[in-house]
């Protein structure tokens, strides 16, 4: 037995003591720290393992990560994979390696690991493991503050891409051109989704659509038509970087969940759950019982009125929250507006978002609440909101309660809520807290 | 009579990296709601001198390093006619990254020293990009100067900043405000922007004016009694949820103050 293995074995054997001990304390899942102890004790823990005995989904992206990751768990549950998705707090080494102190060594068949990363640790969770799958949704204006400016992201994003072993398969969004230039730089496989329905194109500019610019030469692109922020079918005149042609389309697939996003969300779940040989068919059938991801289109009974809680964190996933909730036409909305460390502390992108297509819907009242409470109420005055259907609450719980008494039992109502806010205003509703 | 101002707004699809388009929606809705007109010009390349002569209000938001030498490049073929309207008294508003195109130099984050416009008489350096940025919320206590041509109204400013370079005053502008919570133009000197003439800068990014209402309306004032030669009386607004945002900083940030001031409508009043 050489020396890596004996490392290997101690590290297995002590991770999965304190997993045991962990989870008698009352601590269910044992978090993540047992696959940080086990990869202190052997750092070459992932390389140690039987390769069949594991696949790696890395999803990426700015919005839909967590809602296509739950599609692809659902698509390949169905399919008698064995799926897990991150925890919280898990960076990808000591996550998977915390999977593989809870299932044994030698599996039949291999346990599918899916993954999220934000922009900013893509580079660094790609340094650690190859994936057999990389899925690129897309890249918005997110958090100034934490994940600085989209052409950095772009630049660092392009740098791993380039080293990327050529054995992964990327799943990559063809209508956004930033994420479909950096695909085009993988010596491996790629394959290009994108929706290809122009009765999808929604052609007013969003104010907050701010790559309309070729992520190669820098000059402006063309459209033939968007379906929102600077998604759509773009060509570069300058340079001839242009649109690549796509595998996977809308009408290939059927989306479980409201709005154009939801479709993008599909595709990549069905464009990664192809390379592990399930048909788009099946992945339909498959996500037909699909139930969303927290706060993230989920609705609940409460009071008995459905609530939907749309989680919108930035100007692109505000705009989409705000399309789809009021193509429903509602009388009522909550907006709360939170500026916490998972929020990101600075909100000054509410004034990209589109608020101002509300002030066409002369009678729906705002109700309104969070940290924030006024800086919110204050947006959709200036959006043209009248002050008389603009209900502020400093606290959440009044807020709720406003509107749940705004409306009829068996009413819909739609929460539109940054990160902690969804999760706060979750906790009301559900009693629970996640 | 019936009063109408152009916003000359810079660059916005260069110069509008966070929210800086709330400035705008803040001016055209303040004058809308006052029955003055409002015609808004992008200002770019394209932009002629007969033009840009025509503004009443210059408005500047933030850009990226790159976005912001693209505008500097065009800017500094415009520089005479900008110096020439706020010499004569054109109020502008720069906020975020905008105010350090208008000083003598700027630095880029990997060091590269940037000709600015020389119109306000300061200098911006950067620190080095492993340097920590100056990030987060920004109270300070408006200068003595500006608070007299700002009379009877509230004395502090809330902003949110992000910035990297460090701006050092020269004699030829004023501080526009005191620090009481941040960094200000360098984080040392408690200095917080600069007026020259009618000109604000600030380090305040994105949307500056919906919770410094006063500031608005300030530039609104000016813009009206630059162009009509008299002085324009401006009708009160109902700008309570914009104290309440306002008081709601100061409070988090435990910045005593007085009570916010009550809303009292004058239908009649200044429509001039």
């Amino acid at each position: 037995m050489s020396c890596v293995s004996v490392r290997f074995y101690l590290a297995v054997f002590t991770g999965r003591v304190l997993q045991s001990l962990l989870r008698l304390i009352g601590k269910s899942a044992g978090g993540t720290w047992p696959g940080e102890i086990a990869l202190i004790l052997c750092p070459n823990f992932i390389s140690c393992l039987n390769p069949k005995s594991f696949r790696l989904i890395v999803v990426a992206g700015t919005n839909g990560k967590t809602t296509s990751g739950k599609m692809i768990q659902t698509i390949l549950s169905k399919n008698s994979f064995t799926v897990r998705l991150n925890e919280t707090g898990a960076n990808l080494m000591n996550g998977l390696v915390s999977v593989f102190l809870s299932h044994p060594l030698v599996l039949e068949r291999p346990i599918v690991y899916v993954f999220e990363v934000d922009e900013a640790s893509l580079p660094h969770a790609l340094s650690a493991v190859s994936p057999d799958v990389l899925v690129l949704l897309n890249l918005f204006r997110d958090q100034l503050d934490r994940y600085g400016e989209i052409r950095s992201v772009v630049a660092l994003w392009k740098k791993s891409i380039e080293i990327l072993s050529p054995k992964t398969t990327v799943i990559a969004n063809a209508d956004d051109p930033s994420i479909a230039y950096i695909a085009g730089f993988h010596s491996g496989t790629v394959q290009y989704f994108g929706l290809e329905d122009p009765l999808l194109f929604h052609n007013k500019k969003e104010h907050a659509a701010d790559s309309l610019y070729c992520p190669k030469c820098f000059r402006r692109l063309t459209y033939q038509g968007l379906y929102y922020s600077h998604l759509g079918i773009w060509t570069c005149g300058n340079c001839g970087n242009t649109h690549p042609d796509i595998s996977l389309r809308a009408r290939d697939v059927k989306s479980p969940l409201d709005g154009n996003y939801n479709i993008y969300n599909t595709l990549a779940a069905t464009g990664a759950s192809g390379v592990f040989g399930i048909s788009s068919e099946q992945c339909s059938k498959a996500l037909l019982e699909f139930s969303p991801a927290f706060g993230r289109m989920e609705s609940i009974v409460y009071k008995n009125r459905k609530i939907t809680i749309l989680l919108s964190k930035n100007p692109t996933g505000f705009n989409q929250s705000l399309r789809v909730a009021l193509e429903h036409a509602p009388s009522t909305m909550l907006f709360v507006l939170n500026d916490r460390i998972p929020d990101g502390t600075d909100v000054s992108w509410i004034y990209d978002v589109d608020f101002e297509q509300i002030s066409e819907y002369k009678s729906l009242r705002c109700v309104v609440s969070g940290d924030l409470v006024f800086d919110m109420a204050l947006r959709l005055q200036y959006a043209g909101v009248p002050l008389k259907n603009i209900f502020s609450y400093e606290i959440l719980k009044d807020a709720i309660e406003q509107l749940v008494n705004q409306e009829n039992e068996g009413a819909h109502v739609w929460i539109l809520a940054t990160y902690s806010a969804m999760l706060e205003t979750r906790k009301i509703l559900t009693g629970k807290k996640i | 009579m019936n009063y109408k101002l152009t916003i000359g707004w810079l660059y916005p699809e260069l110069m509008s990296t966070y929210g800086d388009r709330g400035n705008i929606i803040v001016l055209k809705q303040r004058l809308f709601l006052r029955g003055i007109g409002a015609n808004i010009l992008e200002i770019d390349q394209t932009t002629t001198e007969k033009e840009l002569l025509k503004v009443d209000i210059v408005m500047g938001g933030g850009s990226q390093d790159r976005e912001q030498e693209i505008v500097i490049v065009d800017l500094l073929k415009k520089k005479e006619t900008l110096r020439s309207l706020f010499s004569d008294g054109t109020p502008g508003l720069f906020v975020c990254g905008s105010p350090q195109l208008l000083g003598h130099s700027y630095m880029t984050g990997d060091g590269a020293k940037i000709q600015g416009l020389g119109i306000f008489d300061m200098e911006t350096v950067h620190p080095g990009a492993g340097k920590p940025r100056c990030i987060g919320n920004l109270v300070a206590e408006i200068s003595d100067d500006m608070r007299y041509a700002i009379c009877g109204m509230r004395n502090t400013i809330v902003g949110f900043e992000n910035h990297g370079g460090r701006t050092i005053l020269g004699s030829g502008v004023k501080p526009f405000a005191q620090v009481i919570v941040g960094s200000g133009n360098n984080g040392t000197d408690k200095t917080e922007g600069a007026v020259f003439q009618k000109c604000i800068a600030t380090y305040s990014h994105g949307p500056f004016l919906p919770k410094n209402p006063h500031i608005a309306d300030w530039l609104i004032f000016q813009a009206l009694t630059q162009k009509y030669h008299q002085n324009i009386e401006l009708a009160p607004l109902d700008d309570t949820l914009a104290w309440k945002a306002h008081e709601a900083m100061l409070y988090r940030l435990g910045i005593k103050t007085g009570s916010p001031p009550e809303f009292t409508p004058h239908l009649d009043a200044g429509r001039g």
